[in-house]
Parts: structure tokens; C-alpha cells; sequence
């Protein structure tokens, strides 16, 4: 039995490398997957310690306030401590803003907790001075004797950059200041943890609530933490790891049935030499087991090597990423799947070899004839799946219940799968059938449906691909759709220059329009007020502005001031309090007092909106006072922000919008749907191999009846053309029917996900990306046959009538 | 060797080989299967290539066909010279002037019989011509049956489809191999009365390799290869003198 098993192998290699390509896709996947895991747990991990080096213990606090107390404390009785936190602040470096928002850490002054790696420069000695990420400033080229104004209002202070740091990942910060300036931008301030250097008694006093523990004991918890992180999104790909291997699963299962049928003579004739029906068996499974241990090793090979160049390339750009390992258990999982799927995939069409009578191998050979069909057991199955699926689904819409709809998502699409036999054949005649059909349509489509169950399986891998594919796109467009309407309550609107204490240029709403990233600008008049000593620009707002995004107007009422609420936390408490209490504010406007009833809101600078007549009341003779801007499509942000805060900087004036966040969610959701789109696409990739793998084997198959066809007069092209057509059909059927799935799971999966998320909920159909996958793998499909139709093309007509 | 050649009366000739060889395979290794064949083969005659298994009748057909290119010499069919002709002139040609029934698995499984018989016509993007269609199928006694598909025909009734098939484009030459192989006696017999009534009532030039005597029986004419070899042409030969001619080998 072992020569006639070796001898098959060698014969019949060249027709199993697309299922061991399946294999080794999938396998190289789950090694990169570990590789990338362990670089970046490594990188994130990787000094995480380094801010508590310098001390034995670290104080836990829930409340910032007491963190808060406890670094004052420190600071006034000399005891070593860090606060672990950041502050999130506008930094301007000669009035240009460099960043809306960046992270602020503290520099101690104790060189024992100055931890963090200086490469220029020298750590701060007093409160003045600062230090800078070289990272974050790369971009805006800060350097060492910048002086930086850092957050807003009356809480803003000056510091001096004095070294450059390089801090890991998990603790950095843009910038470091000292505690004494770090402590004034309390409203933005989170400290959870202080580093301790003094002692346990000490630290309880002061914050009694403080949980106190050895500094390895947090490292080790933080670490801990980071590396559940990594892990989650280990998981996230693993999920996609197990979609390619099904996909892998049906393109091996399919191979090996083809391969089967086209091998029963073969059997058969070992069956009649004296094969036992076990010894057959055995033997095909060794065969599958051998597959799948060759094409394993060559995945864990593969992804080896591309899980290093992953890291290697990933290294160049995100400093933090760790150095690549070879994770053991990655590995063997890696290699041990492989080889189980393929066995495992192989197992049914064993079984009907084993079915062969002896008696195969003496009837005259009249061509493979491997017709298949649906079994009534089998379509019983389906529209039990479907109907429970689909009944499963309209809970979940009802109930918004996730689990549910994953329950009935999965049901209703192998219920799809199952009637695939029935489905896919019928919806590739019909397609085939559409008018202007010749020859070689007609040809190609009565080969595509020769084989249901065959032409099935195919379509269902790649059917499982596109579904997903169309309905992440889809779900992930309707939710950008809907966090959009959000984001335009939210930031009405995208950039605001208001005068700070000087009125704002004349002509600066032409130069802003000429920018390239705005798409309209409107300068606004208005005067300013007095309260107490905070200087208060005013602005009047007639109509409705068409800079202006979301529902609201921003057009107070008459009498009525729009404060945001930054402004109201600037100004002294008696008039806070007025505010909140009275919703009222008494203002000075060229030494007269003014009371405007006060609604806080947001969304538009440092300034309070007042109506036009208002206005018009409270100066007859207003000053151009704030530029209100509308970004283009696609504006870059940062770019976007350095050419308005050069506007801004010349006059004096503060920058503030929407813009940045808005661009930020939307580069978020990109992110997400591009990294989900990659994923699928492996699956994608797999079942191309598939469509290309079943054509060509059918190639091998339908050898005499191509040589008839071309001795009856079929062109070498039209041959071709017709196993091009038969490519296309069976891609394109089965984008088009994952395409309609997937939208239709989409709409399911919005209403289940998103409705309850968020408001106002549009179903936004991605049309130009979904066709663009349905175009993709359909043209992918054709793509898949080039070889297998240049092979049947290739064969003389004499010599394929010749084939026995 | 013995070359006992009657020239057959004259008429037109449908195709014709002169000095055509073919080899296949490297020098060392090489398969002489024809070496050096000179053939006429009359138009409107009912011709039967004879020979054992090996000698070379089968090569002759496909070269004379043009499925397979010859070694050297030349070989003309309906007046065109085929040596030159790309795959593609080659193809064209073939299905407008040549059609074939061959010994099995000559219908496409998923067609019915009436579109196997159209097939070629539909490739060529031809006309049907219904007078002709209908004659055919009449002949060869198809009517009743051109919806079915080739599982649910007889095998005798199969190759009647495939002679069908080959006759409905009014080919120039029909090259039969082995077409009653794989049948009874039977079926045999009908099979070959059909190819025989298509010469007499349509006026086809059919060519047959079989390597059955009473095959060739129903033959006007029978060339006779050995070995790569014609030995013999043969025109409305006695049982007695193609026997002889068979053994004549032998002799």
C-alpha cells in the first residue's frame, strides 16, 4: 500500500498545492498574529517601570483630588513623588498654537525620580522650566530654549524647554512640566497614582483613602494590564484567523472531492487488486495527514518570515514597538491547526472513497461523470437554519439583543450555505441567461452548473468573504453616518480664530478661504466686554452663519448670551455663580454695565455669542471679532491648524474647533475598516485559490470534452473565453449574493448595534466600496482562472481525444 | 511489401495526403506512426481505413483532419492546403468543412441531443439550415428524441446524434473513428446503415477507421495501413479479396 501511496503523492502533487496554499495562508496568518502580539507587548511593556524606579512604594488614589493632595504635600515637605498622570492642554509657542490638545506629564525636580531618557539638554531645576518628547516634537519642531505657553485663559503659564526626553509608550507624554505648574491645570488634570518616596505612615495621613503598594507589585499590574490590551485585540484577530480557516476548510474539502472522483477508476483498480476498503481509506487520510504537515511547516515558515518583516516595517514608523520573538506556543498552535483543518477538511470525501465498488474499474471509462446534488435531508436542514435564523434575527432587531443576532446571523447563512446546491446554480443560469448570450456564455454557464454541490462549495467560500466584507463596510458607514450627525451637534463648527484682545485683521476671512484646506470662512463683528477683570470678546450673530454645521443656529435670542462653559470657569466665582445660579451675567461694555440672561453651551471659541441687535444695542460701532471656519472634505487637520494658527498668531487670536476631533473619529473609523477589510481580504485570498483551484482540476477533467469541443470548431480563444466566462459567472454570482447578504446582515447588525448607541441612525449603503468588492473578487475570480484556461487552451485536440 | 492499388473511378477528391510522416517523440525514443503516406480519398464515397491495432490508421485520421499536424509532408482537404494554417485558421476550417464522430464520449453531457447536432453551427455562428436540419434528423431517425440528454439515449442512438451532428454544417469530408466501438452488433449495424444512407441519400463523403471486418463491409472503398504504411486501396472489394488484402502481410 506505501508504494502505491507514494507514488499517488508524486503524481498528484502539482494538484494539491492550491488546497496546501489555503493551508499555508491560514497557518503564516495565526504565526504573524503571534508574532505582532508578542513585539507589541513587548514594546508597550518594556520600561513601563522606569517612572517608579526611583522609589519603593506607590500610592493608588480613586479621587485625583487626593493625588492632587498628596504631590502638594510633598512638595511642601520635601518628599520625593510623581505624580502618574497627565493633564490635557493647548500649548502656543509665540502665539501660533502648536497643539489643541496635548498630554502634559510631570518632570520632577528630585533627580531620583527624573526617569525619563534625556537626549539634549538637562533635566528642569525649577518650576519654569520643561521638558519636551523629541517624538511629539518632531512635528512641531520645538527644541531646547523654546518657550511655551501652555493651556488656556487665566490658568496658562510660560515654561522654558530645557532637554529633550525620549519616554516609552505606556507613560509618555508630549511634554513634562514640574509639579508646580502642572497642579495649576486642575480642569483638565487625572492623576491616579503618585510614586512615593516617602513613607507609608506620611502618605496615609495625608490621603487616608490611598492604597499603598510596593512598586514592583503596580509595575507588575500595569504590565498585567497592557498585555490584556494586546491580548484583546490578539483575540479581535484570531477571530478573523478562524473566518479564513473556514474558508480554508471548504476549499480543501473541495479539492479533495475533486480529486476523488477523478481518481475512482484508480481506486477502484486497487480495489480490485486486493485493497481492503480500510487499507483505502488509510491511506487517502495519510495522504490529507502528509498535506497538511507540509503545507503547516511552510505557513509557520512563511509567517515567520513576514511576521519579521511585519515588525521590522512597523519598528520604522512606531518607535514603540518591541523587537520580534518566536513565540513557541504560536508556533506549535499554528502548526497543529494547520494539520488538523486539513484532516479534518478531508474527512467526508474519504469517506466516499471508500464507497467505490471494484467493479469501477472494469466498466468502459465514459469520462468522469461526478454529477451531485442536493439531498432532500440536506435542504431540510436549510430551511430549518434559515427560518430560525431569520426568526432569530427579528428578536434581535426587537430585543436589540447582540447575542441573538450573532445566533441568527450565523443560522441564516449557513441555511444560505446549506441551499447553496439549489441556489447558486440557479442564480448562475440566470445570470448566464441575461440577453446577448453566444456560444461560449452558454458554454461556460452549462459547465458552471454541471456540478451543484461542487460549484456550491466554491461560491461558499468566497461567498463568506464578501458577506462579511459588505456588512462590516456597511456597518461601519452607517455608524460614521450617525457619529457625524453627532459630531455636528457637538462641533458646529470646524475651526474658530477669535480676537483675544485686539479686533481681528480686516480681510482675514478672504485670506482663510484662499487656504487649502477650507472650504468657507466668515468673519463675524462684535465688541468686547469686561467682566470683573476677564476680558470677554462678544460676539453678535444675525442669521444663522453657513459655516455653521448641526442643527443648532447658534443665534442667541435677543438679550441672551451664549457662554461656553471654559469662559464661565475663567471668570471670578461671585460671577460663576451668577451664571449657574441666575443664568444671568452682569457685563461692562465701554464702562457701561450690561445684564444679559446667560445660556452655557459650547462649540465656538473663547467668546460669548449675543444677538445682532443685541449687539447693535450694546455698540453702536463693532469690531471684527472672530473668523468662523468651514473645513473641505478631507482637509488634513494638522496642516488645516498650523496655516489658521498662522493666521491666528499675527493678530493675537485664539484657535479653537471641532475640526481635529471631528478628522479624528473619522481617521479612527478608517483605521477600523481598513484593518477589517485587510483581515477578510486573507479570507478573500484563500477562496480565489479555491475558484481557481476547482476550475482547474474540472480542466483536468473535462480534458476529452474540450478536445471534442475544439475538434467540432471552438477556437483556442473561445476556449479560453469560456473558461474566463465560467470564472466570472462563479465569482460573480457569489459576490453578488454576499453583497446582498451582507447588506441585508448590515441592516440587521445597525439596527441590533447602533440604534440603541446613538441617535438619528441613517442606513448608509457604502455604494461605490461595495461595489468596488463585489467588482474586486469577481474580476479576482477571473483573475483565478487565467492559469487553468491557458492550461486547457494549451492541449492539442489529437491529444486530449488521446486522454484516458 | 506488396502494394495491390486499384485506382477508384474518377471523381473529385475530398482529401488527399502526399509523403505525409509522423513522428512523435525525441530522436532516439521516436514513434514512427506514419512514414510517408500518399492518399486520395474521393469525394462522395463511403471510404473504411483498416488496420490493427498500432498501425498508424487512427494518426492518419487525426492528420488527415487536421487535429494533429504532420511531421512532414502534405495534406489537403476541400482543396486547402492545411500545412501553414495557425490553430486558430486551423480550427475555423475544421468546422466548416470537416465533422467527426468518434468512438465514445462524443456528445457534451449537459445538452440535449438537439443542441449536441446544433453545437458546431452555434460555434461557427452559423445559420441553421432547417431543410437540412430536418433531413438529417429524419434520416438518422432522431426526431422523437432531440430533447433528451445523452444519459438518456442508447448508445446506438448516442453516435446516430454524433453523426447527426456531424453532418448538419454539410461538411466538405466526415471522419468517423471507431464509431461503433463501443456498441452490439446491433447497434453496430444501425449505426453504420446511417453512415452508409448519408453518403447515398445526402451525398456526404464519410471517412471511417475501425478495425472491424464487418464494419468495413459497408464501406465503398477500403484503404488498408501496416505499420504507418497503405498497403492497399481497395474500391468495392469483395469479402475474399479484403481479407486477403488484410493478411497480406502476413503472407
Amino acid at each position: 500500500m506505501r508504494t502505491a501511496l507514494l507514488a499517488s503523492l508524486r503524481h498528484h502533487t502539482r494538484r494539491y498545492v492550491a488546497s496546501g496554499l489555503a493551508v499555508v495562508i491560514g497557518v503564516a496568518f495565526i504565526v504573524v498574529t503571534g508574532i505582532l502580539t508578542g513585539a507589541t507587548r513587548e514594546g508597550l511593556t518594556a520600561d513601563v517601570g522606569a517612572p517608579v524606579a526611583g522609589v519603593d512604594t506607590v500610592a493608588t488614589v480613586d479621587d485625583p483630588q487626593a493625588a492632587q493632595r498628596l504631590l502638594d504635600e510633598a512638595a511642601a515637605r520635601d518628599v520625593p513623588a510623581l505624580g502618574l498622570g497627565y493633564a490635557m492642554e493647548p500649548v502656543a509657542r509665540d502665539g501660533v498654537q502648536l497643539a489643541a490638545s496635548a498630554d502634559i506629564g510631570e518632570a520632577s525636580l528630585t533627580p531620583s525620580l527624573q526617569w525619563q531618557e534625556l537626549e539634549e539638554g538637562r533635566f528642569p531645576a525649577t518650576a519654569g522650566e520643561a521638558l519636551a518628547d523629541v517624538n511629539a516634537a518632531k512635528r512641531t519642531d520645538v527644541g531646547v530654549g523654546d518657550v511655551l505657553r501652555v493651556g488656556t485663559g487665566a490658568a496658562a503659564r510660560e515654561v522654558e524647554v530645557v532637554g529633550m526626553v525620549d519616554s516609552p509608550a505606556a507613560l509618555g507624554a508630549s511634554l513634562y512640566v514640574p509639579w508646580q505648574v502642572l497642579s495649576g491645570f486642575d480642569g483638565t488634570l487625572w492623576i491616579d497614582a503618585v510614586a512615593w518616596g516617602g513613607s507609608a505612615d506620611l502618605a496615609r495621613e495625608i490621603a487616608p483613602a490611598a492604597e499603598l503598594e510596593p512598586a514592583t507589585d503596580w509595575v507588575a499590574e500595569r504590565q498585567a494590564e497592557i498585555a490584556r490590551g494586546v491580548d484583546v485585540i490578539a483575540i479581535m484577530a484570531l477571530i478573523f484567523v478562524v473566518i479564513a480557516l473556514v474558508v480554508a476548510v471548504l476549499v480543501i474539502a473541495n479539492t479533495f472531492a475533486i480529486l476523488f472522483a477523478q481518481r475512482q477508476r484508480d481506486f477502484a483498480l486497487l480495489r480490485c487488486v486486493g485493497v481492503t476498503r480500510r487499507q483505502l481509506r488509510r491511506s487517502v487520510r495519510v495522504e490529507a495527514l502528509l498535506l497538511g504537515i507540509v503545507a503547516s511547516l511552510t505557513g509557520v515558515a512563511g509567517g515567520i518570515a513576514l511576521g519579521f518583516g511585519a515588525v521590522a516595517l512597523v519598528r520604522h514608523w512606531f518607535a514603540d514597538m518591541g523587537t520580534a520573538s518566536l513565540p513557541p506556543v504560536w508556533l506549535a498552535a499554528g502548526f497543529t491547526v494547520g494539520v488538523l483543518v486539513t484532516v479534518a477538511a478531508a474527512w467526508m470525501p474519504t469517506r466516499s472513497v471508500t464507497r467505490v465498488a471494484p467493479l469501477a474499474a472494469l466498466r468502459p471509462d465514459t469520462g468522469v461523470d461526478v454529477r451531485s446534488a442536493a439531498g432532500r435531508g440536506r435542504l431540510t436542514l436549510a430551511a430549518l437554519a434559515l427560518v430560525g435564523g431569520v426568526t432569530l434575527l427579528v428578536l434581535a432587531v426587537l430585543g436589540h439583543q447582540v447575542p441573538l443576532m450573532l445566533a441568527g446571523g450565523t443560522a441564516a447563512f449557513i441555511g444560505v450555505l446549506l441551499f447553496g446546491p439549489v441556489l447558486v446554480p440557479a442564480l448562475i443560469r440566470l445570470v448566464g441567461r441575461l440577453p446577448g448570450a453566444g456560444p461560449v456564455r452558454r458554454l461556460a454557464t452549462g459547465n458552471a452548473v454541471r456540478n451543484p454541490r461542487r460549484t456550491a462549495t466554491t461560491a461558499a467560500s468566497l461567498l463568506i468573504g464578501v458577506t462579511l466584507t459588505t456588512a462590516v463596510l456597511t456597518g461601519l458607514a452607517s455608524s460614521r453616518t450617525a457619529l457625524d450627525v453627532e459630531m455636528d451637534a457637538s462641533y458646529p463648527l470646524d475651526a474658530t480664530v477669535t480676537a483675544a484682545t485686539d479686533p481681528l485683521e480686516t480681510g482675514l476671512a478672504d485670506r482663510a478661504t484662499a487656504l487649502d484646506g477650507v472650504d468657507d470662512a466668515v468673519t463675524l463683528e462684535g465688541t468686547f466686554a469686561r467682566a470683573a477683570d476677564v476680558r470677554l470678546p462678544l460676539v453678535g450673530v444675525g442669521t444663522r452663519p453657513a459655516v455653521v454645521r448641526g442643527p443648532d443656529d447658534l443665534v442667541p435670542r435677543d438679550g441672551q448670551l451664549l457662554l461656553p462653559i471654559a469662559l464661565v470657569e475663567e471668570l471670578p466665582k461671585h460671577l460663576a455663580d451668577q451664571v449657574y445660579d441666575d443664568a444671568t451675567l452682569t457685563l461692562r461694555v465701554a464702562g457701561r454695565p450690561i445684564t444679559l440672561d446667560t445660556v452655557v453651551d459650547d462649540g465656538w471659541g473663547r467668546s460669548g455669542l449675543v444677538s445682532a441687535a443685541t449687539l447693535a444695542r450694546i455698540d453702536p460701532d463693532p469690531q471684527p471679532v472672530a473668523l468662523w471656519v468651514r473645513a473641505a472634505d478631507g482637509a488634513d487637520p494638522e496642516d488645516l491648524q498650523g496655516d489658521l494658527a498662522a493666521l491666528a498668531g499675527a493678530s493675537g487670536a485664539a484657535l479653537e474647533g471641532g475640526y481635529g476631533n471631528r478628522s479624528w473619529v473619522d481617521l479612527q473609523v478608517d483605521v477600523l475598516t481598513g484593518a477589517v477589510v485587510s483581515l477578510l481580504g486573507i479570507a478573500i485570498a484563500i477562496s480565489l485559490v479555491g475558484i481557481g483551484n476547482t476550475l482547474g482540476l474540472s480542466v483536468l477533467e473535462r480534458g476529452r470534452e474540450n478536445a471534442l469541443l475544439r475538434a467540432l470548431g471552438l477556437t483556442r480563444r473561445q476556449l479560453r473565453r469560456a473558461m474566463a466566462v465560467e470564472g466570472l459567472l462563479l465569482a460573480g454570482v457569489a459576490s453578488l449574493l454576499g453583497a446582498a447578504l451582507g447588506l441585508a446582515f448590515a441592516r440587521v447588525g445597525v439596527e441590533v448595534m447602533v440604534q440603541p448607541a446613538v441617535e438619528h441612525v441613517v442606513f448608509a449603503v457604502p455604494v461605490v466600496q461595495v461595489a468596488a468588492v463585489v467588482g474586486v473578487a469577481a474580476l479576482a475570480g477571473l483573475a483565478a482562472c487565467v492559469l487553468p484556461a491557458r492550461r486547457a487552451a494549451r492541449v492539442a485536440p489529437a491529444a486530449g481525444l488521446a486522454l484516458e | 511489401m506488396t502494394t495491390t492499388s486499384t485506382t477508384p473511378p474518377q471523381t473529385s477528391v475530398a482529401a488527399s495526403a502526399r509523403g505525409l510522416t509522423r513522428t512523435y517523440g525525441a530522436a532516439d525514443r521516436a514513434v514512427h506512426a506514419l512514414r510517408g503516406v500518399d492518399l486520395d480519398l474521393p469525394a462522395g464515397r463511403f471510404t473504411a481505413i483498416m488496420g490493427p491495432s498500432g498501425s498508424g490508421k487512427s494518426t492518419l485520421m487525426h492528420c488527415l483532419a487536421g487535429l494533429d499536424p504532420a511531421t512532414s509532408g502534405a495534406v489537403t482537404v476541400a482543396g486547402r492546403e492545411l500545412a501553414g494554417l495557425d490553430d486558430t485558421a486551423l480550427t475555423l476550417f475544421r468546422r466548416e468543412h470537416i465533422g467527426f464522430v468518434f468512438q465514445a464520449f462524443n456528445l457534451l453531457p449537459m445538452l440535449t441531443a438537439g443542441q449536441n447536432i446544433l453545437l458546431p453551427l452555434e460555434l461557427a455562428g452559423r445559420e441553421v439550415d432547417r431543410a437540412l436540419y430536418d433531413q438529417v434528423v429524419s434520416v438518422l431517425g432522431l426526431t422523437t428524441r432531440l430533447g433528451h440528454l445523452p444519459s438518456e439515449l442508447s448508445g446506438g442512438q448516442q453516435q446516430r446524434v454524433a453523426i447527426a451532428r456531424a453532418l448538419v454544417t454539410r461538411p466538405a469530408i466526415v471522419f468517423a473513428d471507431e464509431p461503433t466501438g463501443n456498441l452490439d452488433s446491433e447497434a453496430s449495424a444501425e449505426v453504420l446503415g446511417h453512415l452508409r444512407r448519408s453518403v447515398r441519400e445526402l451525398g456526404m463523403t464519410v471517412v471511417m477507421v475501425t478495425h472491424e471486418l464487418d464494419a468495413a463491409a459497408y464501406a465503398d472503398d477500403v484503404v488498408v495501413i501496416h505499420d504507418g504504411a497503405i498497403t492497399a486501396h481497395l474500391v468495392e472489394p469483395s469479402a475474399d479479396v479484403l481479407v486477403a488484402a488484410l493478411r497480406g502481410r502476413n503472407r
